[in-house]
């Protein structure tokens, strides 16, 4: 099943359509190199969110082939998809903590993938496990919460822990789905860098999708831009000025997907 | 009166909203109220019906001033020859208590562990398969279906009639299931499923996940919901106490089949204590447990806190260094939590030795060759053992209750059915009628003055706190045996539960659209009745009829201990060993409560 490649993330022609008349991506083909920080750019149901979920096997494409880390996701049986997933961290819009579980047991329950069995409560979990969440808890910078409520810390807070929890999976690739769309422009800023910081120290290949341009061009190295699941936009964010980025929220015309769609990693973006 | 209240808003806009534009016809074709639409009639007419079904339950079971002002002579009668209470020894009363305790805790713990599964296959959110979704809700509708009663005459059959606690156990916690399992199922998919979804990509199992996000996330309901099932089985272990299940009940039944009217009355008094004593203590574990959860404003401990001065100032923890501790210190506050666990737990135990007192006796005599006759102080009648020999009788134990036949009294047991419908219908029609007014008083913000809205909830938690059956049983010994007893004590049930609903709802509306006819200009009662009531109409529609689904499964278990309907005919099938009877009576009665469920499922529908 596995296949070695130079690129992390693959896609060739995929669409995927809901019943009963939604499709949600169509005919997109992308490549994406080991380290590179990649934003999908578009409004909401532009199918960014979706395309997010089919590269961990959330959702399996009706048509097209998605390769991750060399595994075809859509053929993929459920412990091959199971290891893929703990390869691949995952950040949400809404966090997606357990509210009435401390922190540091929130940011554990991101290394089940490769424990056995269900844990109920801290001390379910080995040793290891633990300090290595702490540790990841000591990067964002909430040690100090571990034995809060996760419910009790801000919403900056709850998405740094996200972040952690992600981390504690040792992944390879970050997706994060609108990670800063519930903050304020200041918790924004600071988990943007933090998820910045981190994809560089551990070398990770991130997805991240977000909506505000700014955003997309401060911080990826590379940008697709969607529009109606279409891509309409592939380039390097260097390449890209605000006005074409804009163009893809604008009724003009659907820009074409940018030639070079195979030169993966690109240059190094302005961080 | 007050239902039609209810329905009026179904089919026309209200004339207090609508008047003051009504004056010209300006608009094209002059219409200025809109036509009546099919799904507005259906809902009326059905209202309609319920309420024609109400008034005519009222006049046909003579429940009138008259046949209350008869009684009052025979009050003061039974007050003579009742008083001064006669209170069993004390051991005996300890006996009675414990029993019904231990069983009503273990029953609602077996509730629990059954629900749990069974909502998680139910629940969308952690079960993929329909298939499999289906058949866990269908168990779940089949479990609240066949009434408690029914279960404990079946277990009462298979372990024989000393096993009293056993057949309370599993059939307060099978019918318990139906409640439970529901909630549980409805707690799961309303409850955010980020969390899961979390997980299953960081590559979670589904048993991961369901332990990891989706149980720490549904505890507190899970908690809640079977403290309030802890008290709703409670009085129901009471009743079930008439067809041999051991505890309080028993005592009562005993006291009541020789007239002894002190000891009917003073265990009655201790019910009614037990009762509110379960409510406080429940109250205070949900808190406990929970962390921060608010008490109802309509509990025993709400009243209880009011009455308290202030709750003292909110604690401060002051959080030591850390360093690299990975398992949380053990401050105040998990000590606490840690105790309550703890505390239930031991409780859980020691209901299961008390139950199995015995047999615990039997398995230690064993051991030593000690004689153990005469330890036996408080017998539990049950053994381990017999429940799976019981299980072996299962099969020629369910022949003698097959075919169902009619004992040559279809009439009968037809004509008490309705009784039975009508004590419903009454109970629910004049319950319904207190409980509007009551309960919109008890709203503060309908109640002219806080301090009404504070007598009324005063007024809602003494009523809600009595158990109909004792209530009941009072009713009965003035009025003699017969609907009229059990109307009013299930009236007087419904009212308690409804005005909460009501002012609930109430409370739920939106206040800004009350500001908007107040800056308008509107009067108090213009606004009650324009936005108030208009908003919260569905939703007190439902809750009555909800009641009326409650009330007739309670009117079937209140016959049996007198008050009228065809849980006196059950009751003398069961004496008489007609099981046949038996299940037929029961057949007649779960299609009732199908029926009754299917009318009030499809009326929640139309006024959605």
């Amino acid at each position: 099943m596995s296949v070695p490649t130079d690129y992390d993330l693959s896609l060739r022609d995929v669409l995927k359509f809901f019943p009963p008349s939604t499709t949600a991506v169509k005919d997109v083909s992308l490549d994406v190199g080991p380290g590179t920080f990649t934003v999908l750019l578009g409004l909401s149901g532009s199918g960014k969110s979706t395309l997010l979920r089919l590269l961990n096997g959330l959702h399996t494409p009706t048509e097209g082939e998605v390769r991750v880390l060399g595994t075809d996701v859509a053929q993929a049986g459920r412990s091959e998809l199971r290891r893929l997933r703990r390869d691949i961290g995952m950040v949400f819009q809404q966090f997606h903590l357990v509210g009435s579980m401390s922190t540091l047991e929130n940011v554990c329950t991101g290394a089940l993938g490769s424990l056995r069995g269900p844990r109920v409560g801290l001390f379910s979990y080995p040793k290891s496990v633990r300090q290595r969440a702490l540790e990841q808890l000591e990067r964002v910078g909430l040690a100090d919460h571990r034995f809060q409520r996760a419910d009790t810390l801000s919403g900056g807070q709850q998405q740094r822990v996200a972040v952690a929890r992600a981390l504690v999976q040792r992944p390879r690739i970050l997706l994060a789905d609108e990670p800063v769309a519930s903050l304020d422009p200041e918790s924004s800023n600071q988990v943007m860098s933090l998820i910045a910081r981190i994809a560089r120290e551990d070398s990770l290949t991130v997805v991240c999708s977000l909506h505000q341009v700014e955003l997309a061009l401060q911080w990826g190295d590379r940008v697709f831009g969607l529009r109606h699941g279409e891509l309409v936009l592939d380039d390097s964010s260097c390449n890209i000025t605000h006005e074409r980025a804009m163009s893809i929220y604008g009724n003009s015309a659907v820009l074409p997907a940018a030639a070079g769609a195979g030169a993966a990693a690109t240059s190094g973006a302005a961080l | 009166m007050a239902v039609q209240t209810d329905e009026r808003p179904q089919t026309t806009p209200t004339p207090d909203a609508g008047s003051g534009a009504g004056t010209a016809a300006a608009s094209s074709d002059g219409r200025t109220l809109p036509k009546p639409s099919p799904r507005g009639i259906t809902v009326a007419v059905v209202l309609g019906l319920f309420l024609a079904g109400g008034i005519w339950s009222v006049i046909d079971l003579r429940i009138n001033f008259a046949s209350l002002m008869d009684s009052w002579a025979n009050t003061q009668n039974f007050m003579g020859r009742a008083l001064p209470l006669d209170f069993p020894a004390w051991d005996e009363l300890l006996r009675g208590t414990l029993t019904t305790l231990s069983i009503v805790l273990l029953a609602t713990l077996l509730a629990v562990l059954i629900s749990i599964p069974c909502a998680l296959m139910a629940a969308r959110t952690t079960c993929r398969s329909a298939a499999l979704r289906t058949s866990s809700r269908v168990f779940i509708v089949i479990m609240r279906a066949i009434p408690e009663l029914i279960l404990a005459l079946f277990f009462l059959r298979i372990y024989g009639f000393g096993a009293g606690a056993i057949a309370g156990i599993l059939a307060l916690g099978l019918h318990s299931v139906g409640m439970l399992g529901k909630m549980y199922a409805d707690a799961i998919e309303d409850h955010d499923d980020g969390p899961r979804q979390a997980q299953e990509t960081a590559g979670a199992k589904r048993i991961q996940q369901i332990f990891g996000s989706v149980m720490p996330g549904i505890t507190p309901a899970v908690i809640a919901h079977a403290l309030h099932r802890f008290d709703i089985n409670l009085r129901a272990s009471v009743i079930l106490g008439w067809v041999g299940v051991a505890g309080l009940g028993a005592d009562l039944r005993a006291a009541q089949g020789v007239g002894n009217y002190p000891r009917l009355l003073a265990l009655g008094l201790i019910v009614l204590l037990l009762c509110i004593l379960v409510e406080i203590i429940s109250g205070r574990l949900r808190m406990k447990l929970l962390g921060r959860a608010e008490p109802s404003r309509f509990g025993v401990l709400w009243a209880w806190q009011k009455l308290r001065s202030r709750w003292s100032g909110e604690r401060l923890e002051t959080r030591p260094s850390l360093g690299s501790r990975t398992i949380p210190p053990w401050d105040g506050a998990r000590i606490a939590r840690f105790s309550h666990i703890g505390l239930t737990l031991a409780l859980i135990l020691a209901s299961v030795v008390y139950i199995e007192w015995s047999a615990l006796l039997a398995l230690l005599a064993s051991w030593t060759d000690a004689d153990v006759s005469s330890w036996e102080v408080f017998t539990g009648e049950f053994h381990v053992a017999a429940f799976f020999t019981g299980l072996v009788d299962l099969p020629e134990e369910s022949q003698r209750w097959f075919p169902p036949h009619d004992g040559d009294i279809q009439s009968t047991i037809f004509a008490q059915i309705l009784v039975t419908i009508q004590i419903a219908l009454a109970a629910t029609f004049l319950g319904a009628l207190l409980a509007l007014p009551v309960g919109a008083l008890a709203a503060r913000n309908v109640a002219p003055r806080p301090g009404l809205a504070q007598f009324f909830r005063m007024v809602i938690v003494v009523t809600r706190g009595v158990p109909e059956l004792i209530l009941a049983l009072l009713l009965i010994i003035i009025m003699g045996l017969g609907a009229v007893a059990g109307t009013l004590a299930l009236a007087l049930g419904a009212m308690g539960l409804l005005s909460k609903l009501v002012a609930d709802s109430i409370e739920d509306t939106d206040v800004r659209i009350q500001d908007a006819l107040v800056t308008g200009g509107a009067g108090r009662a213009q606004v009650f009745f324009a936005a108030t009531m208009r908003q919260s109409a569905p939703a007190v529609v439902s809750h009555v009829l909800y009641q009326l689904d409650v009330n007739f499964r309670s009117a079937t278990l209140l016959g049996i201990v007198g008050a009228g309907g065809i849980g006196y005919q059950l009751e003398m099938a069961r004496r008489t060993l007609q099981w046949e009877v038996v299940t037929y009576i029961l057949i007649c009665v779960v299609a009732v409560v199908l029926l009754i469920e299917a009318v009030s499922v499809f009326m929640r529908r139309l006024m959605r």
